[in-house]
């Protein structure tokens, strides 16, 4: 039997208006075919234009599609009956300045029909959850970027979602917030949550997701769990050693070059025990070795940077 | 209905915090009390200036607050992308729209409510008797004002907010001077007859909303012509609402 889909889409496709004398238009994104399982975290990255946005938006219905569908927990996108089920956030959110955070829970919980002490309840659990308990009656034109963006996800949550969209839910935040943000993500997971994110982040991704599409210029490039997408072999050994010169005998061909006062080689799997018996005869010292994988910003700059100088457009957003 | 009115709740709310309504309120209360000082220029002429200045400062004022805070209802949402996260959630852009509306239109009617407390205050302040007729031009300007906010609403739709404010207020000047527009042709004799007659047909005429005069004098106004007047205005908030509705749902929200 296959697995619960909680999303769905099918030739997905979007394109704005260009020039205001001649106009055109731009495709922003085309043919999107994508599934989404039940109870998993999956990531949407991709370099900023490539349309991860107005994916989220058309699902929120924020943007009408050219052509394409989705279903969205089972039910059809322009139905209401799912916004019940879901919560979204989106990228870079503006709340109402005027509001304390607490009134803005209280009034996002109106708007699904909640009932008044589930409505307090929820808003004291969930400002608690992100961190913010002690501002629940501060106006959020107060707040910092970074506790606007966990009011906003504070708002996310407030009808206990199904799924979770979030449109770069790490943005804004510091160290903090972000380990905050990404111990709510898995949180949810383990409640049996659905949670949808784009990241251009692909640390945040590699962290937290089970599976990730890739998107390029509104094409999607790749679907699959991170396992299947990278090359989860060991590519090379990292030995960082001391007490050794660059030029020791024994080291041979071996890449190496100097970090402060130590010297970091760079080996086959295999010519591992040939080189920690050089570093030794050498008289130097072993001081760490790591396996190094194949990361996702590898897998991404291969797969885009060559041909299209992705990585260029891989900036902050 | 009941997120229609959360939304219209929490405009109410929005608006009352707004400073600027506070200072809008405080001239209107201003201009109301300046009648005392002109009262005393003239001659047994001083109830009526009292009556007409305290009802012109809350059409003025009342079109000011309408036009200021109506075009930005839906354009700074807009602007500012702070409805993006309440239209994924299952409230349709129906009735947000409406709802702004609403709530835009409880703040007119508490203001003026206040305004006429206060025009009544001044009255008895003055030993004079409050007049229960000045009910029959503050009802016909409060349904003026909720034209001008469904127009402002209707241009915040489809521009900024700024631009929004200057057609709503050329809206609201020119359909005071509705009849001038008719006749245009007498002072430009070259205008078309069809354009006139279509400026006059687009326009809707706000001096139907202006009772004003009548009932400084003392004359009385019909339940009638209030019927009427509500009718007209319904017709016309009805049709500008909607059109600013049909825009509003067919935009995208890039």
């Amino acid at each position: 039997m296959s697995e619960p889909l909680a999303l769905v889409t099918t030739g997905l496709s979007k394109s704005y208006r260009t020039g205001h004398i001649i106009q055109g238009r731009r495709p922003a994104l085309q043919d999107l075919d994508l599934e989404v399982r039940t109870g998993e975290i999956f990531g949407y990255v991709g370099p900023n234009g490539s349309g991860k946005t107005t994916t989220l938006k058309l699902l929120t219905g924020l943007l009408k599609p050219d052509r394409g569908d989705a279903r969205v927990l089972g039910e059809p996108l322009a139905s209401r009956a799912w916004r019940f089920r879901a919560g979204y956030l989106p990228e870079h959110p503006y709340l109402y300045d005027y509001l304390t955070a607490a009134e803005y829970l209280d009034y996002a919980g109106r708007l699904f029909g909640l009932a008044a002490s589930v409505r307090r309840e929820r808003t004291r659990s969930l400002l608690a959850l992100v961190g913010l308990e002690r501002s629940a009656d501060l106006p959020l034109r107060r707040f910092s970027k970074g506790m606007v963006q966990r009011a906003g996800l504070a708002q996310a949550l407030v009808n206990d979602p199904e799924l979770v969209i979030l449109d770069e839910p790490m943005s804004g935040l510091d160290p903090i917030g972000r380990r905050l943000v990404r111990d709510i993500i898995l949180g949810l997971r383990k409640a049996g949550k659905t949670v949808f994110f784009s990241t251009h982040i692909l640390s945040d991704a590699e962290a937290l997701c089970d599976r990730v599409a890739v998107l390029r210029a509104g094409r999607l490039l790749k679907v699959g769990a991170l396992g299947d997408l990278l090359r989860i072999d060991v590519e090379h050994m990292e030995i960082f050693v001391s007490g050794v010169a660059p030029d020791a005998p024994g080291l041979g061909a071996m890449r190496r070059e100097r970090v402060g006062d130590r010297l970091r080689i760079e080996v086959e799997e295999r010519e591992l025990g040939r080189a920690v018996a050089a570093v030794e005869a050498a008289g130097g010292r072993v001081l760490s070795v790591q396996p190094v994988r194949q990361t996702l910003e590898d897998y991404f700059f291969r797969e885009m940077g060559a041909a299209t100088g992705g990585a260029a457009a891989w900036g902050e957003g | 209905m009941s997120r229609l009115l959360a939304v219209a709740a929490n405009t109410f709310r929005e608006t009352v915090r707004e400073r600027v309504l506070y200072n809008l309120v405080f001239f209107a209360i201003l201009m109301t009390l300046s009648g005392l000082l002109l009262g005393q220029l003239s001659i047994r002429q001083d109830e009526k200036i009292l009556k007409d200045i305290g009802l012109a400062a809350m059409d003025l004022f009342g079109v000011l607050i309408a036009v200021f805070m109506g075009t930005g209802l839906v354009s700074k949402e807009i602007e500012r992308r702070s409805l993006y996260p309440l239209l994924a959630k299952p409230l349709t852009r129906g009735e947000f729209f409406l709802g702004k509306f609403a709530g835009l239109a409880f703040t007119l009617l508490v203001n003026l409510a206040v305004m006429t407390a206060g025009l009544y205050l001044t009255l008895l302040a003055t030993g004079r008797r409050p007049d229960p007729g000045l009910l029959a031009a503050i009802y016909p300007i409060l349904l003026g004002l909720l034209l001008v906010v469904a127009f402002a609403m209707l241009f915040s739709t489809v521009t900024s907010s700024a631009m929004a404010a200057v057609l709503t207020v050329g809206v609201a000047v020119a359909g005071r001077f509705t009849d001038v527009v008719r006749n245009m042709r007498e002072v430009a004799p070259g205008t078309p007859p069809w354009l006139s007659e279509a400026l006059y047909s687009l326009l809707p005429n706000f001096r139907n909303f202006d009772f004003k005069d009548r009932v400084a004098y003392g004359d009385a106004v019909g339940g009638d012509v209030l019927v009427w007047v509500t009718a007209y205005a319904v017709a016309w908030i009805g049709v500008v609402l909607g059109l600013g509705l049909a825009s509003f749902r067919s935009r995208d929200f890039q």
